[in-house]
């Protein structure tokens, strides 16, 4: 049984990741929660106990908090704490958001990796040329330049398809961090 | 009943609850828990992220009996999405009745 200085402590606590501004607003909330509650006439203890685990409720604002700031800033840094945050929630968000997250990952290394090679392929064929003296061919320079034009058009598209993709999965953290599990059930 | 299941009703209860008139956090959960069995402590994390979404606006205001409460007001953008999902809930609950009520009969 945990009274009302037990409870908010463990909350704060388990706020660590977020700014204390909105801690402090969070903290606000539930301290009202158990001051209605106390005038009603419950004790500090059965309004906890109703309230369930502070750190489940912890981790679930922290998720949505790591979200929020991941769409407004999407830094690398901040996707990776927006995903934990999340796959922190439960055993099953680490299937479904880890299993996305690595496929996606795939697509845009691969497709970042092809233009990349394309666009470099003219000086490839050079290259080549000076290490192998005698193996140039005009046919293979101006097939990489053709290359190279569409190695540009794959990186523009890329950077296009990235940052899509980079909107979309934050979108799904989102929907998921608002859909599955969080502290609805008595424990 | 179902955790998942029960987390996206509790947006919807909180929405038609607040399309009345504005309400505090308390108020709200007490009135949801009066119907559904819920953790109580998971309305609040709701409530901050449908503030956020500018589905409400929040003001104080003083109550006689103890320290000023904070109260949640739907806003234009919160009450067209609570139609939309009144409208979501409906599609959906007329299907699972239909399935219930075929259930039993085999075709």
């Amino acid at each position: 049984m945990m009274n009302k200085q037990q409870f908010l402590r463990e909350l704060d606590s388990s706020l660590e990741a977020i700014s204390s501004a909105e801690r402090c607003e969070i903290l606000q909330d539930y301290e009202e929660y158990f001051s209605i509650g106390l005038e009603e006439g419950k004790t500090e203890e059965a309004i906890a106990s109703s309230l369930g685990s502070p750190r489940q409720i912890g981790k679930e604002l922290a998720a949505s908090y790591q979200v929020e700031k991941a769409k407004t800033s999407a830094t690398a840094g901040n996707i990776m704490r927006a995903v934990w945050a999340v796959i922190g929630l439960g055993f099953f968000n680490l299937v479904i958001v880890l299993g996305p997250l690595a496929g996606l990952i795939g697509v845009l290394a691969g497709g970042w990796a092809a233009g990349s090679a394309f666009v470099a392929s003219p000086l490839l064929v050079l290259v080549n040329a000076v290490i192998n003296m005698g193996t140039f061919e005009w046919f293979d320079l101006f097939l990489s330049i053709a290359l190279c034009g569409t190695g540009l058009f794959i990186l523009i598209g890329m950077f296009f398809v990235t940052k899509a993709i980079l909107k979309g999965f934050l979108r799904y953290l989102k929907w998921n961090a608002s859909l599955v599990k969080g502290g609805l059930q008595h424990d | 009943m179902n955790v998942q299941f029960k987390k996206g009703v509790l947006e919807l209860c909180v929405l038609v609850l607040l399309d009345k008139r504005d309400r505090y956090g308390y108020e709200l959960v007490q009135k949801i828990s009066d119907q559904i069995e819920i953790s109580e402590g998971s309305v609040y994390p709701l409530l901050r992220r449908l503030t956020k979404e500018e589905y409400f606006t929040t003001y104080l205001q003083e109550s006689t009996e103890g320290p000023s409460r904070k109260y949640y007001k739907l806003t234009d953008k919160g009450r067209d999405y609570l139609h939309q999902l009144i409208a979501d809930w409906n599609e959906f609950s007329r299907g699972v009745n239909q399935l219930i009520k075929e259930g039993g009969n085999d075709e």
